[in-house]
């Protein structure tokens, strides 16, 4: 068993830590204040080549596997932009691995090269106000007519679709009535945002003001054929292969961000003087963050092992799961205690851990709930009976 | 311009005190456990002004030369992975625990086998020992003129203009070449190495020399190390009482002037 580093895997950290040092954290809360996206940063990342980490060869990507993307995002959120830094790349990272699997080569060849490159910017539209968590309820039609489809409904939470010009988007093409199991009949895009088709509403939120998400409503959106990839009706299983590496980055996100709050609850905890001692000499202090430094510690083994095992083409859902679960409570508890050691600081956003603590809590949520992520595991790795 | 650059591979020189430890008796720094080695800080530096002055002279090779153990492949990969074209490790055990003048040997006779240097460039010292004395051994065993501590380094007609940093001030003196520089951290920010780069360099072979590859024998050390310890360093703490600041500030000068601090 080896838990050191590849020299690849080192050369990700420190260049990457190298490009996160071009924006501190007054970049970062300047964006989270004005809601503006982060171009800059995305445009550096796109220059060095990091959107393609883990794109074949052939379109211009690295070819890298999951788990050096893992340490990239883990480093980008670490750096103190958390998701407001993520989660302007992270679709770049993740998310064309639908059209890498399943597209075919017209489609590889015109869409992965312009995604590497940063030139298009994608969202991906799964997530609807009345389906939530069961995906398999989606109401979202795409109806065949000629060559083309046409796309009515409504989708919500999509992440950057202000700036996106594609939309990897999952509709039904057959009413769930008429399908045998609720998961057929779902078919999944790769299709321009086209305005003139699409209403884009911006979702007020608690944090990451700096990388939107919205409502989508699409009004006889035409879709060409050509933009649907693989067959149609199988969109969910499509969707479902790409979840896994995902998760495994939301989790690296989750535990950079926590890592960072605990490393600066520490440094806090070792100066601040109050009644005579550091307040980091007591115990109610240092015991919660020893602790939160045993729970990242083992939430990364468990994403690392996760990324290992999608690299190594071995089926690996519960321990993405259970890795994502992990991680998104570890890091949140570790914000949570970075708070409370930095007293009323804490709250100030000068010392950005409020900022921390506001963005980490997306990871506890999205894309998938705590509570869906223990019935999946509760199902497929104890076999006890489904429960959603 | 062809180019060659020395980098060094190091213990990371932000090991926490509390994991740093030394072998009195062997004379040997333990390696940190779970502690990777790291570039020299100052080499990536160097690698820099290599890439800078290949850019503007529009043309030539840079070769990356590096003296250490198999994991020394790492610091040259990290230059391939800024731009340097080629890497050459010098590993053989007979080097294993061998002082400056014999390093400076090595490297010599590995730049000689090179071949066609017009300039050679290392980092102002290797952050570990600290001596920056390779530069210069290196010289003198070349017959090559030395500049030490580069700010800044500018292609002059057929030399080096070299801006050097001193205690009080900047230096600027000129060179011919070939020549051997060493640079120091005010050169500026090395370039990181972008993702398609770091792939590249991944798939480069790094050629391997031994002793008898270069035709060397290291023969005995001109500076033995006579002893390697920790020495213990210690302080205490005085809190200067008072009820103003005023009278705080009066005892703590009447302290320093009783000390004969001041
Ligand atoms: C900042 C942010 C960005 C996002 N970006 C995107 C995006 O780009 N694209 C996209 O498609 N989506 C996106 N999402 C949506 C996200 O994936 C969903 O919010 C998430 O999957 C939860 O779905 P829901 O909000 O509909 O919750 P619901 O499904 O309504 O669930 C509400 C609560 O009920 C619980 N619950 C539901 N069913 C069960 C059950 N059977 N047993 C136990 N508990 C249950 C859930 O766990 C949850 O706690 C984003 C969300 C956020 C907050």
């Amino acid at each position: 068993m080896d838990f050191a580093l590849t020299p690849i895997q080192e050369e990700i950290r420190a260049g990457v830590s190298q490009i996160m040092r071009g924006f501190p954290d007054s970049y970062w809360l300047e964006h989270d204040e004005s809601g503006e996206f982060p171009v800059e940063f995305t445009t550096a990342m796109a220059e060095g080549g990091w959107l393609g980490i883990a794109m074949p060869e052939q379109y211009g990507g690295s070819g890298l596997g999951v788990a050096d993307a893992a340490i990239l995002m883990h480093t980008v959120a670490k750096s103190g932009g958390a998701m407001s830094a993520a989660s302007a790349i992270h679709i770049n990272i993740f998310g064309p691995n639908p059209i890498v699997v399943f597209g075919n080569e017209e489609q590889r060849q015109r869409w992965l090269p312009p995604l590497i490159r940063g030139e298009t910017r994608t969202c991906f539209g799964v997530t609807e106000p009345t389906a939530g968590l069961d995906t398999s309820s989606i109401q979202t039609r795409a109806v065949r007519d000629g060559d083309q489809y046409i796309v009515n409904g409504q989708k919500i939470w999509t992440s950057t679709a202000q700036e996106a010009d594609k939309i990897l988007l999952l509709a039904r093409t057959t009413p769930r009535e008429q399908c045998e199991r609720p998961f057929d009949g779902i078919s999944l895009f790769f299709t321009n945002l086209d305005r003139e088709f699409v209403q884009i509403r911006e979702i007020q939120k608690m944090g990451r003001h700096a990388v939107d998400s919205n409502e989508v409503f699409f009004d006889n959106m035409p879709v060409p054929v050509e933009d649907r990839i693989g067959e149609e009706g199988k969109g969910f299983q499509y969707l479902l292969h790409g979840l896994n590496p995902e998760r495994v980055l939301v989790a690296s996100e989750a535990i950079g961000i926590g890592e960072e709050a605990l490393s600066r609850a520490a440094s806090y905890a070792r100066d601040r003087v109050v009644f005579g001692r550091p307040i980091g000499q007591n115990q109610g202090i240092q015991h919660p963050l020893a602790e939160s430094w045993a729970e990242l510690q083992a939430a990364w083994l468990m994403t690392m092992r996760a990324a290992w095992l999608y690299d190594q083409d071995l089926p690996c859902g519960p321990e993405a799961n259970g890795a994502k679960y992990l991680a998104a409570e570890a890091g949140k508890r570790a914000c949570e205690r970075a708070m409370i050691t930095h007293g009323g600081l804490g709250y100030a956003k000068e010392l950005h851990i409020e900022r921390l603590y506001r963005e980490v809590l997306i990871n506890w949520i999205a894309p998938v709930s705590p509570h869906l992520i223990l019935s999946n595991i509760a199902e497929k790795a104890l076999g006890l009976p489904k429960s959603y | 311009m062809n180019i060659i650059v020395c980098v060094k591979q190091i213990p990371d020189p932000e090991t926490p005190a509390a994991s740093f430890k030394v072998d009195e008796a062997a004379k040997k720094v333990i390696p940190a456990q779970g502690i990777a080695p790291v570039v020299n800080p100052y080499d990536p530096q160097a690698t820099e002004a290599a890439l800078r002055l290949k850019d503007a002279d529009g043309g030539g090779k840079i070769t990356v030369i590096s003296l250490g153990p198999d994991t020394a492949r790492d610091a040259i990969k990290h230059a391939l992975a800024m731009g340097a074209d080629e890497g050459v490790l010098i590993s053989d055990p007979a080097f294993a625990s061998i002082d400056n003048f014999q390093t400076a040997a090595a490297l010599a006779a590995a730049i000689e086998k090179v071949g066609d240097a017009d300039l050679i460039l290392m980092g102002r010292a290797a952050a570990d020992w600290d001596m920056g004395v390779v530069p210069a051994g290196v010289g003198q065993i070349l017959g090559l003129p030395v500049v030490t501590v580069a700010k800044g380094i500018e292609k002059d007609g057929d030399g080096l203009t070299v801006t050097r940093v001193l205690d009080d001030g900047f230096q600027t003196v000129k060179a011919p070449l070939p020549a051997i520089v060493s640079v120091s951290n005010e050169f500026g920010e090395p370039r990181y190495p972008q993702l398609r780069q770091i792939m590249m360099a991944a798939k480069k072979t790094v050629q391997v020399w031994s002793a008898a590859d270069l035709g060397i024998d290291t023969g005995a050390s001109v500076m033995p190390l006579e002893a390697l310890y920790q020495p213990k360093v210690e302080s205490n703490v005085e809190i200067i009482e008072g009820d103003t600041p005023e009278e705080k500030a009066r005892n703590l000068a009447q302290k320093l002037r009783a000390a004969k601090l001041v």
